[in-house]
């Protein structure tokens, strides 16, 4: 049991199993998949996979980041396009990066509040197929021009054409307040905390290794879902090799000039893909003859005032795991697993050089010592965003999943999940094994 | 005591730039006699400006702001900004207009005013004194809703060789060399910046329409203009629980396009700011925004 001592009882939520499609370059394999398409293979993978056809679920949760206003209702749109029953209540999540966490954790509160007694949460996303908008000129023009009654009127709106309106508007990474890329802020975080290249390159390396190594002990075989001719991660490259990628160039924070440290190598690639995770009641699962890998113990968002440059974009795990170890009565060493997810080389290794740093921990976490250092062996141990690429909503998908297999293989113990996202914000997680 | 000219409306900046332009032309005809160097004892004064909700979105959607019920700081600026040009361009006024040099603004913004205030504006010119480079003056602006003053501006601008007395010997002025510091957003400010400005807020001024319109007033490219700077840093940075001031420094002028890098340092009640060139590294502003 989890140590929530001033809450009264309340039931687990257990993780029964997840599903994913492999995560593919973008511009690359799934070029022409849509979320829809994407997310519903996700779905009726893990529905096959644990027999739930024509069954009812408690609610489906999940969404993209990227999505066009077609997708207004994209999970239920999905339940609607797969095989599990269409009484199936589905609604859309939608927090950056960090998308499906919200998605499973807010589930999982369902489950134990006894509202739900299953649900599926996840997410998916393309950054191939992605919506492209008309410029903001043409859409005034159009819109006004709807409005518009009379003919003159009409022909007023019509009049404020311009030639330049015809250039599209694709989405970019840029935050909108900062106009800076996420990688030139992560630049900027990795630069405060001095994290070397060479530390960055040996991360994203041991993420192509421990990737690679964990297709090789068939540790996906019930994870994934081949789609559209693709049954393993197109950007993995279990071949890599140091020497590789330290011939890579730096890609962000070229402003800092010798000090800029983030090549492609060490920061994830665009990437589409979904995931998706069955959650339910211990009752649930008895009664389907279902397994249960993990319990959702714990989950906590942060957010961090990156805009006037107090703090890193990509720092609130720092803060929500804090948060989260002290209402669960935890040290930052009482976990057996750490799952970070990698948006970033620099990304982990700031917000592990953070939560070893006593001023850090002190002044900005309100701690009287820091939360200390992590057994490196625990982290990220059958790879992460840098080798198996990063689909903005569907990564919390895939770190549950991945966390709640590798403890039930293992039997006990307890796995840290670490989401940073867009909006200087961010989710973590506590599993335990079951 | 100055004299309070009532004018019946906001002028349009288009009337006020095409004086300035004659103006301009006279003064560099034969003959033409350069005026005494003494202020105009004149404010001139509008009764009652009600400001254009269409106009006010435009500005938020310009400068990156949210839709609010509240006027930001900068867009009062540029409702009472032709208040104040009507005083530089007229007759007895002995600065030319053209080619001023705009150096600084410091604006009191005593609480939040609401789009459907009624504001009595008051603009004059004060102070004219020496600069290194020439003299400066301060146009003052002051608005008032039912007699409470509750934003007042002052525009530093500076007339490049003109003297007030004998030109001065030249003094070496030492600068300390700029040195970026941590940036927190990068504005990329496109070809067409200073139009969309002049489009929203109808400051028309030729230096900042396009690199023909601009060299013919004698800059190498058009360039933004100074209040979108301060207009978008305020968007990001304005308090909007109650009062503020805020003041900003000009040191050299952003040729578009341009991508400024800017750095915002917060601390307790105030926030100082500063922008440069994301590419040369060099200082176009810098200031400060102080809770009241």
């Amino acid at each position: 049991m989890s140590a929530q001592s001033d809450t009264p009882a309340i039931r687990q939520a257990v993780i029964i199993g997840g599903n994913r499609i492999p995560f593919a370059r973008s511009n690359g394999a799934y070029a022409k998949a849509s979320n829809q398409d994407m997310f519903t293979a996700a779905l009726d993978g893990l529905v096959a996979r644990f027999g739930l056809q024509g069954q009812r679920i408690g609610a489906v949760a999940g969404g993209a980041v990227l999505k066009h206003s077609k997708d207004f209702n994209l999970m239920r749109e999905c339940v609607l396009g797969s095989s599990l029953a269409s009484d199936t209540p589905a609604y859309d999540v939608q927090m950056a990066c960090a998308t499906g966490m919200e998605a499973i954790g807010s589930l999982a509160n369902k489950i134990k509040l006894g509202q739900l007694d299953s649900g599926i949460g996840g997410g998916v996303d393309t950054t191939s197929d992605a919506p492209i908008a008309v410029s903001e000129g043409l859409r005034s023009m159009l819109l006004e021009l709807s409005r518009a009654r009379s003919t003159s009127a009409k022909l007023k709106a019509m009049s404020k054409f311009r030639p330049s309106f015809l250039a599209p508007n694709a989405p970019g990474t840029g935050e909108p307040r900062t106009g800076l890329s996420m990688g030139d802020h992560q630049a900027l975080t990795t630069k405060a905390w001095n994290i070397t290249r060479e530390a960055q390159d040996e991360l994203a390396l041991a993420s192509h290794k421990n990737l690679a190594a964990a297709y090789e002990r068939h540790f996906f075989d019930d994870l994934i879902t081949p789609f559209a001719g693709v049954s393993k991660d197109t950007n993995l490259r279990g071949d890599s090799t140091i020497e590789k990628l330290g011939s890579l160039k730096p890609v962000f924070g070229k402003s800092l000039g010798d000090a800029a440290t983030m090549t492609a190598g060490n920061s994830t690639p665009l990437t589409d893909g979904a995931s998706a995770v069955l959650l339910g009641s211990e009752a649930f699962a008895r009664e389907n003859d279902l397994p249960m890998l993990a319990n959702f113990v714990d989950f906590e968002a942060a957010a961090v005032d990156f805009v006037h440059g107090a703090e890193g974009l990509l720092m609130a795990p720092a803060y929500a795991v804090a948060r989260m170890l002290k209402r669960n009565n935890l040290t930052l060493q009482d976990f057996d697993f750490y799952e970070i997810h990698e948006a970033f080389a620099g990304t982990v290794l700031s917000t592990l050089a953070a939560w070893e740093d006593e001023e850090f921990c002190k002044n900005k976490l309100g701690l009287d010592a820091p939360l200390g250092a992590i057994d490196r062996s625990k982290l990220n141990v059958t790879g992460s965003s840098l080798a198996a690429g990063h689909p903005f909503a569907a990564t919390g998908g895939r770190l549950v999943a991945t966390l709640a297999k590798m403890l039930h293989e293992k039997g006990s113990g307890r796995g840290l999940i670490s989401v940073c996202a867009a909006g200087g914000q961010g989710v973590v997680a506590i599993l335990e094994a079951r | 005591m100055r004299k309070t000219i009532d004018l019946e409306r906001v002028p349009t900046l288009g009337s006020l730039y095409a004086k300035a332009l004659g103006d301009r032309v006279k003064e560099l005809l034969p003959g033409a006699k350069t005026s005494l160097l003494v202020l105009p004892e004149v404010s001139h004064r509008v009764a009652a400006l009600r400001p254009d909700r269409d106009q006010l979105v435009a500005y938020q959607r310009l400068m990156g702001d949210t839709v609010r019920e509240e006027l930001p700081s900068v867009f009062v600026h540029g409702l009472v900004f032709p208040v104040a040009m009507s005083v530089l361009v007229r007759d007895d006024f002995p600065l030319p207009l053209l080619g001023m040099v705009h150096l600084a603004n410091s604006v009191e913004h005593f609480r939040p005013i609401s789009p459907s205030s009624e504001l009595e504006v008051i603009a004059y010119a004060t102070d004219l004194r020496e600069h290194r480079s020439g003299t400066q003056l301060d146009m003052v602006a002051e608005v008032r809703q039912a007699d409470e003053l509750i934003w007042r501006g002052v525009s530093t601008y500076l007339a490049r060789g003109v003297w007030l007395g004998s030109k001065p010997e030249r003094v070496a002025v030492s600068h300390d060399e700029f040195v970026p510091p941590r940036r927190s957003a990068s504005w990329s400010l496109a070809a067409d910046t200073g139009r969309a400005y002049a489009a929203v807020m109808g400051d028309y001024n030729p230096i900042h329409l396009s690199a023909l319109s601009a060299k013919a007033l004698g800059m190498k490219r058009a360039i933004a203009h100074g209040m979108y700077l301060a207009g978008r840093t305020l968007a990001s940075s304005a308090p909007h629980e109650g009062g503020y001031t805020w003041s900003i420094d000009f040191a050299t002028p952003v040729f578009l396009p341009s991508r400024v890098d800017v750095s915002f340092i917060e601390s307790v009640d105030s926030t100082r700011f500063c922008g440069w060139n994301a590419k040369s590294g060099k200082p176009h502003f810098s200031g400060t925004i102080q809770r009241l």
